[in-house]
């Protein structure tokens, strides 16, 4: 409901934007307006973003808006949209867009196991066959004989779709898995469950509120980490982007270059969950 | 044309109360025309407060049961009811695990609950002191006030570990969920059964212990039997509380839309699934969200019919 009413407002506001003409193009003027769209999974950190770029900045107006990857590349190409937000890399049809990429942050999910597990690590082939139910026993992985059992997150969960799209390719989850809310439940019960498994963004595999840990495996040999997420060796990782049409300028660049400094990168990006783009300079 | 005698008639008999209604005032006139302006105001606030509550009714009714119409035509009833498969994302909206995980999570807390509740309702009516049931009493009513938050919250940190411990599994499951299910209708049923332990008629078990029963024999053989209707009732109410519960089943049913293989692994309900979805569900997932509730309205009205009817039956015989 919040989320539909976000968008429609953001669709008015879009159309508002683009009655008045106004865009980003030169200079810094207050009264301009940087019109910001795209992934839901990346609407935390522009939102948190616009609102101290504005209020550091008296009268700029930054609109954010989720409507996901697809439609925020979409706007950015067709020039609705200033900065087009994603958590996927661009596709061949849209490579001949013209859009320049910013990444911003990325984003590695961490397969998590109980401390106590002896087993360190899996290839994707395992993953994907242990959550699709065709593999049910750690014994069949190098573990103990004890049934595996299977911690899942629920559809509205942008880290369930992201390990859908890059772990189970077209394999279905297995539906007797147990379907949590929240990163902060999985979490909880792998740490008490010694045969569970589950996955969850890495920015919170480390113990924030609380004592308990999660070991989190090596998939295909790497282990999870800042360094193995950003430089892409992680398979299960990701990198969220700002896109733009043509290279970044004026008010457009000013809200990028916010968001890269670190009153953003290692505050809100972290507690996001995500792995900083600027901690990573110039490894892509 | 005939109808112009008939409206006639009517007339004719409409007119009839109005004739009655100066003698009637007649009466009220001992009252001073304050009090009947406050007394007709009165009047007006009561139904008003009736109309309302069913008009409330009346309209969730109107509005869920239209917003659900679409996946009839969409789905298709049978596929919605009987189908196996609840995957929203990739289409499947066969609802039959959510309603079979309802009914295995409301059977078994009943199982559970209706021997604790009963217990406490013969021992209440039957066999605590005051003293004792002063304290007794207020204590089970207030299991009634506890959030359910609470009780799902409870499940999940005290409960859940201790059945994952027993069963080697993770804890999330039908048991949990019996168990926190069974002390929240204990309240209900209690409450409800003591008062139609109550009312049992004094000569009745005054007649048992003149013959020589002892107690036990006396609430087994004739208070419980005589206020059975009244129990029944109690428990067909629990049933309605236990099937509607949706927060507590939440935290520990584990919520995977399947029809479970065994009462320690995970399943959801009608109502866990309805709260899990409802924040994200579009088009065709949300109309089914809205027929699962349409099916919970439709459950909790044939238990409201069955009290209604099983009181009917007990008030005859």
């Amino acid at each position: 409901m919040i989320r539909r009413t976000v968008a429609l407002l953001a669709a008015a506001l879009l159309l508002v934007g683009g009655l008045t003409g106004c865009n980003a193009g030169s200079g810094r003027a207050a009264n301009k307006q940087l019109i910001v769209a795209g992934s839901t999974t990346l609407l935390p950190i522009a939102e948190i973003s616009a609102e101290q770029y504005r209020t550091r900045n008296g009268g700029a107006k930054v609109l954010v808006s989720g409507l996901g990857s697809s439609a925020g590349i979409e706007a950015v190409a067709a020039g609705t949209a200033d900065i087009g937000t994603s958590s996927r890399d661009l596709k061949e049809e849209e490579a001949g867009l013209g859009l320049v990429d910013t990444p911003v942050a990325y984003d590695g999910i961490a397969v998590i196991v109980n401390p106590a597990n002896p087993v360190d690590g899996l290839t994707s082939e395992q993953l994907r066959a242990i959550f699709a139910g065709q593999i049910t026993d750690w014994s069949q992985v190098g573990g103990p004989s004890k049934r595996i059992q299977l911690v899942n997150r629920d559809e509205a969960s942008g880290t369930r779709e992201a390990f859908r799209k890059i772990v189970m390719d077209e394999t279905p989850f297995e539906k007797h898995a147990a379907v949590l809310p929240g990163t902060g439940q999985v979490r909880d019960v792998v740490s008490r469950s010694e045969s569970a498994i589950g996955y969850i963004s890495l920015g919170f595999v480390e113990p924030r509120f609380t004592s308990r840990r999660v070991k989190s495996l090596a998939i295909d040999g790497v282990t999870p980490s800042d360094k193995t997420v950003s430089s892409g060796d992680y398979p299960i990782s990701r990198t969220l982007h700002f896109f733009t049409k043509g290279q970044p300028k004026g008010l457009t660049a000013d809200f990028t270059e916010f968001v890269l400094s670190p009153a953003i990168q290692d505050r809100v990006v972290v507690d996001a969950g995500f792995i900083p783009a600027s901690r990573q300079a110039g490894a892509r | 044309m005939s109808d112009g005698s008939t409206t006639g008639a009517a007339e004719a008999v409409a007119t009839e109360p109005v004739k009655r209604t100066p003698a009637v005032t007649g009466k009220l006139k001992l009252m001073s025309r304050a009090t009947y302006v406050k007394e007709g105001v009165l009047a007006t606030v009561f139904f008003l407060s009736a109309f309302v509550a069913v008009l409330g009714v009346a309209l969730i009714f109107l509005f869920v049961g239209w917003k659900a119409l679409p996946i009839v035509t969409s789905v298709g009833f049978g596929e919605f009811i009987g189908g196996l498969e609840w995957a929203p994302t990739d289409g499947s909206f066969g609802i039959l695990p959510l309603i079979v995980g309802s009914f295995i999570v409301t059977l078994g807390a009943l199982a559970i609950g209706t021997p604790l509740a009963v217990g406490t309702a013969v021992f209440l009516s039957e066999i605590a002191s005051p003293k004792v049931r002063a304290v007794v009493r207020p204590a089970v009513e207030m299991l009634a006030g506890v959030p359910s938050v609470v009780y799902g919250f409870f499940g999940i940190v005290m409960l859940r570990p201790i059945i994952a411990e027993f069963s080697g599994g993770m804890g999330f499951g039908a048991v949990t969920a019996w168990l926190i299910l069974a002390i929240m209708i204990v309240p209900t049923i209690a409450a409800l059964s003591e008062d139609a332990l109550r009312s049992v008629s004094p000569g009745v078990k005054e007649a048992s212990y003149a013959m020589g029963a002892t107690t036990w024999q006396t609430i087994y053989k004739v208070v419980v039997p005589a206020a059975k209707i009244g129990i029944i009732d109690a428990i067909i109410l629990g049933m309605g509380r236990a099937i509607g519960e949706t927060m507590a089943v939440v935290m520990v049913a584990g919520n995977a839309a399947v029809i479970p293989r065994t009462v320690f692994e995970p399943l959801s309900t009608l109502t866990s699934q309805i709260v899990m979805d409802m924040p994200y569900s579009t088009g065709d997932h949300r109309t089914a969200l809205f027929g699962m509730a349409v099916i919970l309205f439709a459950i909790s009205m044939f238990l409201v019919a069955a009290v209604r009817i099983v009181s009917r039956f007990g008030s005859r015989s």
